[in-house]
């Protein structure tokens, strides 16, 4: 039975959690995140072993109401101190920060926490649902506009106000920004729950940072709410190591009921990516898709939502039936076949590329291995997003290491 | 089929081999007259001692019988000490009283024995091959290296062989320098901070590691080639070139439960697993007396898991490890022996059998799929307490769970045993504490008599026994669900060690705050007093500003010859060739922070799993 959900209608909290840099111990946040969306809570996760830095920039991109730190291994008083100092002097004070740590942290540590900007410590022996209740008591509140926010969380919050309304925003009738403002170049990625999606746009990231030396990119990663209690565990920061950058913008959206396979308030995030003239690059990840949907409105008669589609599979999909049955590689504009280590692969390739060839649409096959470091076929990948968006495939005149044409 | 199915049916077919053997005991006249002789040959071996208040007792106790079946069922399936399938344990004597008075037993009929004194040497009746364990290893690591060298010295006073156990810092542990951004606070916090060969060199001031009875254990894992290097190289500017051969001890190395578990990696898996192996197969013709790698379900049961899950696990990852060594091509009977293994041992009661099943499959394991020769096939263990099992209120009770679990380690005849400080639910042990805990293991082992006299006290009992066969078919069971995910390394990938892991830990969390599980002072005769305040063992800003300045004066010291070290370090890692006899030069002038960024140029970074 789903605990104390949140009432209908109100935005539920979002909570980022994370494990200090330098320490591994992860059961304990692991326990908490679980509590935490278990009572309604949106968790996004950043993972253990996550810098001051790290955390401060997850938690304004997110647009949280709080942060939690879980720290085990000692050095808990320089480390709180330093996550606060950077969120007041990013001008985000107004983000508090709890923690705990067993019996590591002793109440005379918390005092001199809290005169340094932790808000509260919860020690050993606190219910869970003791916890759970102050949690919610402490830190709900609704995401209303706010003037001083600058940069990053400008944008994140006018994506939070959009989340918790989604219906009260109305896309312009302009695709695009007009004037000197950057053009993005929006592709979404869909396909079954296990293929690597978030993986494969990690690496896809890296690739773009490489080329394009001062460029921004923007990921939208969506991932299904708990039907009972509404909460959510976004954990999709914790494998996305190169999105460790200022110029990546990170947001994870829960669904919140939606069913296509994105946030209800995804077009509206989109949108206000694509306005903020940031980025060259948006990539937009579905929740675990496979046959009947169309998360980006490749089908249907209204304005498509992105401007490439990239379908994911790995080698496992079940064999040639199940793979007719996948509506969206007739509309893809590029596919991958990930995981090619898998000693299914080698079939996988002949079944999917002939399963292309049926669309009559020229849809090229790439295989690609994302777990892998420089993995040539991601290479690939992004030369052809590259090419497609109009993106810089060199970095300083010189030719990237990474970009081997396909012919 | 991976080898953790053949593993798993080999154990199955060992197990059927004994029962057909010992059916064949009760039916076979001129088998059972074979045992009964061996029986008698065995019980003929065994000395007599005494007791400090005079009561006789044998150096060791076999099961009472002269039943053929029961024999056999002894013999093949929990094994004489010493011998195959080392259930029992993994040497003769292990930790009874060295300087004790013996007399050789000559046995006439079961119980009533004959004597006659014997002098102690040159008695070809004794044990051939005699190994006494001393178990006692305290782990330690605070502050800067001289402050642990200080607290290396004061354990030392209490301890009669040179017991050195490290442990390292959080910017250590990640491969980090200590003047990496954002890392100060961390420097020295919960373990010793080293930054370079410099480092390393303080930290055993004053200590002769080349001693025959010297061993150092060095909790370290992703960094732990780096680490193991600059202890190399530390210890040749101490005692010469030569020296390398004789450096006896351990580093734990072990990336899989890393991976599965503790979550302090940096490099891809299968970088990871290729610097790892570099290293064992360096050390295992250079550092014959070194174990290069240490197989730990420590974290594992720490991070949440069952103890079944956990022996599961653990061995599942030495035979791993034991493929992939020869797979390169490394002998079985060259690294097999230099494999070593570490273990938590909690208040369940699994806990009493743990060590004893693991002994038994690994050995099977290993001789019948491995083709391992007999010194191959022995687990040597190594056993900490639990630091889950302690907890903050009325943290004195941890001394006692402490001693329970030293008992049950003991049970399990640990070759090598660290005992946690009560106070560690606060602080990295404060030097009380710590003393605490070293005496605990000394009242056990010398102030008792209860392992000084006689060997094997409970081999063998009916509840052990029935004990032990639960746990050998869990841990089997798991092998097998391992073995239809492709084995060790694709279930990894596919997180089901880290999913049953977190698992069991929320149960357990579960039944703590369910009162399933009675922990006093937590959830049963709760007191309700208030945190205790305690000494805590920290590091002041001063000293971690310390650290960083001789980091920088080493960086700047070698700031002409790092470069051209660290390209030969990623010429050796491009090109395949082993990284390890690489770093041995270049931790002479590069820091390890300098290191990690030149492997990670070369091979990527881990991308961590939730």
């Amino acid at each position: 039975m789903a605990a104390a959900s949140t009432p209908r209608n109100a935005a539920p909290l979002r909570i980022l959690t994370a494990v200090p840099v330098c320490d591994g111990h992860d059961s304990a946040v692991t326990t908490i995140n679980i509590e935490l969306a278990r009572h309604g809570i949106e968790v996004i996760y950043l993972g253990y072993h996550q810098s001051a830095a790290a955390i401060v920039r997850a938690a304004i991109q997110e647009d949280v109401n709080v942060v939690g730190l879980s720290s085990y291994n000692g050095g808990h008083i320089v480390f709180f101190k330093e996550v606060c100092d950077q969120l007041r002097k990013s001008g985000n004070a107004d983000i508090p920060v709890f923690g705990g740590g067993g019996g590591t942290i002793t109440h005379a540590d918390e005092r001199v926490m809290q005169r340094q900007g932790t808000d509260r410590i919860y020690f050993a022996g606190t219910p869970l649902d003791a916890m759970m209740a102050q949690i919610k008591k402490d830190y709900a509140r609704v995401a209303k506009p706010n003037r001083k926010f600058k940069g990053d969380r400008a944008l994140a919050r006018a994506i939070s106000i959009v989340e918790s309304a989604p219906a009260r925003y109305s896309l312009p009738t302009t695709r695009y920004s007009n004037g000197a403002a950057r053009r993005s170049y929006v592709v979404g990625v869909a396909g079954p729950g296990g293929a690597g999606k978030s993986t494969l746009i990690d690496e896809l990231t890296s690739r773009f940072l490489r080329s394009n030396p001062t460029g921004r990119i923007a990921l939208l990663a969506n991932d299904p709410s708990h039907p009972d209690s509404g909460g959510a565990i976004l954990g999709d920061r914790v494998s996305a190591i190169y999105a460790q950058d200022d110029r990546v913008f990170f947001r994870s959206l829960a669904t919140r009921g939606s069913l296509t396979g994105l946030s209800a308030a995804a077009p509206a995030a989109i949108d206000i990516l694509k306005q903020s003239g940031e980025f060259d690059l948006i990539f937009v990840e579905s929740v675990g898709v496979g046959q009947e949907s169309d998360p980006f409105r490749i089908f249907g008669k209204g304005p498509k939502l992105v401007d490439a589609t990239l379908f994911v599979l790995a080698p496992y999909y079940g064999g040639l039936i199940q793979l007719q049955k996948i509506a969206l590689l007739n509309g893809a504009d590029l596919v991958a076949l990930n995981k090619c280590d898998h000693p299914m692969a080698h079939t996988a390739k002949a079944e999917i590329q002939a399963r292309l060839d049926q669309n009559g649409k020229d849809q090229v096959l790439h295989p690609t291995t994302a777990a892998k470091h420089y993995d040539p076929g991601v290479d690939t990948l992004y030369a052809a997003i590259a090419r497609l968006g109009g993106l810089d495939l060199v970095r300083g005149g010189e030719k990237a290491c990474f970009m081997e044409d396909p012919a | 089929m991976s080898a953790l199915g053949k593993i798993a049916d080999s154990v199955d077919t060992y197990n059927q081999f004994v029962a057909a053997e010992v059916a064949r005991a009760r039916r076979d006249e001129k088998f059972a007259a074979e045992l009964r002789a061996k029986w008698a040959q065995l019980h003929a071996s065994i000395e007599m001692t005494k007791s400090p208040t005079g009561t006789p007792l044998p150096r060791l106790a076999l099961p009472s019988t002269d039943e053929p079946g029961a024999i056999a069922e002894f013999l093949l399936g929990q094994g004489f000490p010493g011998q195959f399938p080392y259930a029992t344990a993994a040497y003769r004597e292990m930790y009874l009283d060295k300087d004790s008075e013996v007399e050789r037993v000559v046995p006439n009929a079961l119980g009533t024995t004959a004597s006659g004194k014997s002098p102690r040497g040159g008695d070809n009746q004794r044990h051939p091959a005699t190994v006494r364990e001393e178990p006692m290893r305290l782990f330690a690591g605070l502050g800067l290296a001289e402050d642990t060298n200080a607290r290396f010295k004061y354990l030392q006073r209490n301890q009669k062989s040179l017991r050195l156990s490290t442990a390292f810092d959080g910017p250590t542990l990640y491969g980090l320098d200590s003047d990496h951004e954002g890392v100060l606070g961390k420097v020295g916090e919960g373990g010793v901070a080293i930054d370079t060969v410099e480092d390393m060199t303080r930290l055993f001031a004053g200590f002769d590691l080349t001693r025959t009875d010297a061993s150092v254990s060095m909790t370290m894992n992703a960094p732990a080639p780096v680490i193991l290097a600059m202890f190399i190289a530390a210890a040749k500017r101490r005692f010469g070139p030569d020296c390398v051969a004789n450096l006896r001890g351990t580093i734990q190395a072990d990336m899989l439960k890393e991976v599965q578990a503790q979550n302090e990696v940096i490099f891809p898996v299968d970088a990871s697993l290729r610097f790892l192996c570099d290293m064992i197969e360096w050390c295992v013709p250079n550092m014959p007396k070194w174990y290069p790698v240490s197989i730990s379900g420590y974290h594992i049961a720490e991070a949440g898991a069952t103890p079944v899950q956990q022996a599961a696990f653990t061995l599942s990852n030495g035979f791993t490890y034991a493929g992939l060594l020869q797979a390169r091509g490394v002998d079985v009977n060259q690294f097999g022996p230099r494999l070593s293994f570490f273990l938590d041992c909690g208040l369940d009661v699994e806990y009493l059998v743990l060590g004893r099943v693991c002994r038994r499959i690994w050995a099977i394991g290993m001789r019948d799929v491995f083709q391992a020769n007999a010194k191959a096939q022995i687990l040597k263990l190594h056993t900490q307490t639990s630091g889950r099992s302690l907890i903050a209120a009325e943290f004195q009770n941890n001394l006692t769970r402490t001693a329970v679990e030293l008992m049950l380690a003991y049970l399990n005849y640990t070759n090598s045993c660290h005992s946690n400080s009560a106070d560690e639910p606060f602080t990295t042990p404060t030097e009380k504490y710590a003393l605490l805990a070293s005496h605990g293991q000394s009242i056990i082992l010398e102030e008792s008599g209860v392992f000084k006299h006689t060997m094997n006290l409970f081999g063998g009992a009916p509840g052990l026994l029935a004990l032990e066969r639960q746990v050998e078919k869990g841990i089997l069971d798991v092998f097998r669900e391992m073995d239809t995910l492709g084995g060790v390394i694709t279930a990894m990938e596919q997180r089901y060690q880290r999913s049953k892991i977190q698992e069991a830990g929320h149960a357990y969390e579960k039944q703590v705050y369910a009162n399933q599980r009675p922990i006093i002072g937590l959830n049963k005769y709760v007191s309700h007093e208030p945190l205790p305040s305690v000494p805590l063992a920290r590091t002041s800003p001063k000293k971690q500003r310390l650290q960083v300045a001789r980091l920088t004066a080493f960086k700047k010291k070698h700031a002409k010859k790092a470069p051209a070290a660290l390209q030969r370090l990623e010429n050796v890692a491009r090109s395949g060739g082993n990284v390890f006899g690489e770093l041995v030069n270049t931790v002479e002038v590069c820091s390890l922070g300098q290191i990690t960024a030149c492997l990670t140029n070369v091979v990527g970074k881990f991308r961590p799993m939730v």
